[in-house]
C-alpha cells in the first residue's frame, strides 16, 4: 500500500491503533481458556471476556464466549489481521474448532501535527461551527464531526490533531487533506 | 332597553333587561324572552390607590404557553385543621390522582426556578431554560437521563444564550447532586437534540474570560479601577498563546491585579473560592502569565517597578 502524499504540506498522519473483530465461528468455554493460558485474564463479576495479550506485534485482545473477538492495539492493517490471527491459533490449540470469519477493521486512530499553533475560538465561530464543538471547560480540544468521511477530528492549540472513526486508511488521508487548509487559515 | 323580536307578538317589539332576575321581558305582552342571562361585567370595583398585592383585576397566575392548558388549574385546597371533615379532603386526593399530563413539566420548571434564584439570574433565563427544557421533552428519548444534570444544562445553555455565560462549576454548585462530568453530557445530548429537532440553528458562541470578570470582581469586592484594568488585561491577554482554561486566565488576572493593587489582598483561597478555581492551577496559569504581564497589565493601572515586585513563580 504505497503511502499517499498529496499534501502540499507533506504532513502525513501517522497510525496509532486499530480496532478491529473477527468471528472465531465457536462457542467458548472462557474458563478454560483464562486457566490454561498464561497471559489472560478474566474476571466475569467486572467483564464477561476473557483479556488475552500478546507481545508480538502488541496487542490485546477480548475474546467472548460467542466466540466473538475484538483485537486492538496494532499499528497498521497488517499487523492487526496477523495478531487477530495469532490469537485464532492460541484458541486453536486450547482445543477449540476456530475458524477466521469475518475480519473486518471497525476503527482507526491516527494523530499528526501541523506543526504551528490554532486558533481554536475563531474556528468554532465561522461556517465550520455547526460541525465543530469547542467547549473549553470540558476538554481543550476542538472536537470536529467531519460529515464526508464520517470521522471525529480533535483539534487542539498546540497543532495536534487527531482522527478517530476512520474505516479505511485512505479515509483519513481524505480527512486530513480537507482539514488542513482550514486549520492554515487560523494559524495563531 | 332595545328590540328584540318577541315571539308572541310576531313582531320587533321593545324589550325590557331585568337586572334583578336576569329576564328579557317583551314590555307589550310581557313574554320572557330569555331569563338567567350571566351578567359578564366587572365582578368588583378595583381603585387605583389600593394595594399592588392583591391586585382584583386579574383572576389566577399568568398563563404559560409552555404547559399543556396555559397553566390553567383550579386546584381543592386542603383546609386548615378541617382534614377531619370527609368530603373536602378526599375530594382533593381524587383530583390529585387525575391525570396531569404536565406534573413532570411543572415540577421540572420548579426545580428550575430554585436553581435560577439561588444563582440570582433574571426571568429571561429562567423562561429560555424551561423552553429549552419542554423542546427536549417533547423528543421522549429522554426517559432514563439524569434529570437534575439534564435541567441544570438546561439553565447553563440558556445562560449562555443570552450572552451571561456561567461556569459549570458555578451550576455545579445549585444542581443537586449533578457532577461537572454529567452536565457537560447532557449539555452535549440537549444540543444534539436541539439540532435535530430545529436543523443547526442552536447557536452559542465560545466563553470568554471576559464573560466573567465582572462576576468574579464583584465576589471579591475589588474596586471600579482593579475591575476596569482586570477586563483590559484579559482582553489583551488573547493575543499570547496561552493554553489555559478561560477561567483560570481569569482567575489569574484577577491574582495578579490584585497583587498589584494597594488595598487588601485576597489570598489564593479567596480568589478559588470566588472562581471555583483551584489553588494549584491559578499559581500554573500564573506560572503562564507572567512572562507576558508586562504587556498585558495596562500602563495607567501599575508601573513598571510594581511588576517587578511581582513575586515570580
Amino acid at each position: 500500500m504505497a503511502a499517499r502524499r498529496n499534501n502540499p504540506s507533506g504532513i502525513v498522519p501517522t497510525i496509532q491503533n486499530i480496532v478491529s473483530t473477527v468471528d472465531l465461528d465457536c462457542v467458548l468455554d472462557l474458563n478454560h481458556i483464562a486457566l490454561h493460558s498464561r497471559n489472560s485474564e478474566y474476571f466475569p463479576k467486572r467483564f464477561s471476556a476473557v483479556i488475552m495479550r500478546i507481545k508480538d506485534p502488541k496487542t490485546t485482545a477480548l475474546i467472548f464466549a460467542s466466540g466473538k473477538m475484538v483485537c486492538t492495539g496494532a499499528k497498521t492493517e497488517a499487523q492487526s489481521k496477523l495478531a487477530a490471527r495469532k490469537f485464532a491459533r492460541i484458541i486453536q490449540k486450547l482445543g477449540f474448532p476456530a475458524k477466521f470469519r469475518d475480519f473486518r477493521i471497525q476503527n482507526i486512530v491516527a494523530s499528526c501535527d501541523v506543526q504551528f499553533t490554532i486558533r481554536l475560538e475563531k474556528f468554532a465561530c465561522t461556517s465550520h461551527g455547526a460541525f465543530s464543538t469547542y467547549e473549553p471547560e470540558l476538554f481543550p480540544g476542538l472536537i470536529y464531526r467531519m460529515k464526508q468521511p464520517k470521522l471525529v477530528l480533535l483539534i487542539f492549540v498546540s497543532g495536534n490533531v487527531v482522527i478517530a472513526g476512520a474505516k479505511k486508511r485512505d479515509d483519513f488521508y481524505t480527512a486530513f487533506d480537507n482539514i488542513y487548509p482550514v486549520l492554515a487559515e487560523f494559524k495563531k | 332597553m332595545g328590540d328584540a323580536y318577541c315571539s308572541d307578538c310576531k313582531r320587533q317589539t321593545e324589550v325590557v333587561f331585568d337586572h334583578s332576575a336576569g329576564d328579557t321581558v317583551c314590555s307589550e305582552c310581557g313574554l320572557v324572552l330569555e331569563s338567567h342571562s350571566i351578567d359578564e361585567t366587572s365582578e368588583w370595583r378595583t381603585f387605583a390607590n389600593e394595594s399592588a398585592d392583591n391586585d382584583p383585576v386579574r383572576v389566577g397566575g399568568p398563563t404559560n404557553p409552555l404547559l399543556a392548558d396555559g397553566g390553567l388549574s383550579t386546584v381543592i385546597a386542603k383546609p386548615n385543621g378541617a382534614s377531619g371533615e370527609f368530603l373536602s379532603s378526599s375530594l382533593g386526593r381524587w383530583q390529585n390522582r387525575g391525570s396531569n399530563p404536565d406534573r413532570g413539566l411543572i415540577l421540572a420548571f420548579k426545580t428550575i426556578a430554585t436553581m435560577s434564584d439561588r444563582l440570582g439570574l433574571v426571568a429571561t433565563i429562567k423562561d429560555r431554560a424551561n423552553e429549552i427544557y419542554k423542546r427536549v421533552e417533547d423528543q421522549k428519548s429522554s426517559r432514563g437521563r439524569n434529570q437534575d444534570a439534564l435541567l441544570a444544562a438546561c439553565l447553563y445553555i440558556a445562560c449562555r444564550q443570552e450572552d451571561k455565560p456561567r461556569t459549570v462549576k458555578e451550576i455545579c454548585s445549585v444542581a443537586n447532586g449533578a457532577t461537572k462530568k454529567e452536565i457537560g453530557r447532557a449539555k452535549e445530548y440537549i444540543v444534539k437534540q436541539l439540532g435535530l429537532e430545529t436543523g443547526q440553528s442552536v447557536e452559542m458562541g465560545t466563553i470568554h474570560a471576559g464573560d466573567f470578570m465582572r462576576r468574579f470582581c464583584s465576589n471579591l469586592g475589588m474596586n471600579n479601577q482593579a475591575v476596569k484594568a482586570a477586563q483590559e488585561a484579559v482582553q489583551k491577554s488573547e493575543e499570547f498563546d496561552i493554553r489555559r482554561s478561560p477561567i483560570s486566565i481569569a482567575a489569574a488576572v484577577i491574582y495578579i491585579i490584585t497583587q498589584l493593587s494597594e488595598e487588601k489582598k485576597p489570598s489564593l483561597k479567596d480568589i478559588s473560592g470566588a472562581t471555583g478555581v483551584a489553588e494549584g492551577t491559578i499559581r500554573n496559569s500564573y506560572k503562564d502569565l507572567y512572562p507576558h504581564v508586562l504587556k498585558i497589565i495596562p500602563s495607567w493601572f501599575a508601573k513598571e517597578e510594581d511588576l517587578k515586585n511581582l513575586c515570580s513563580p
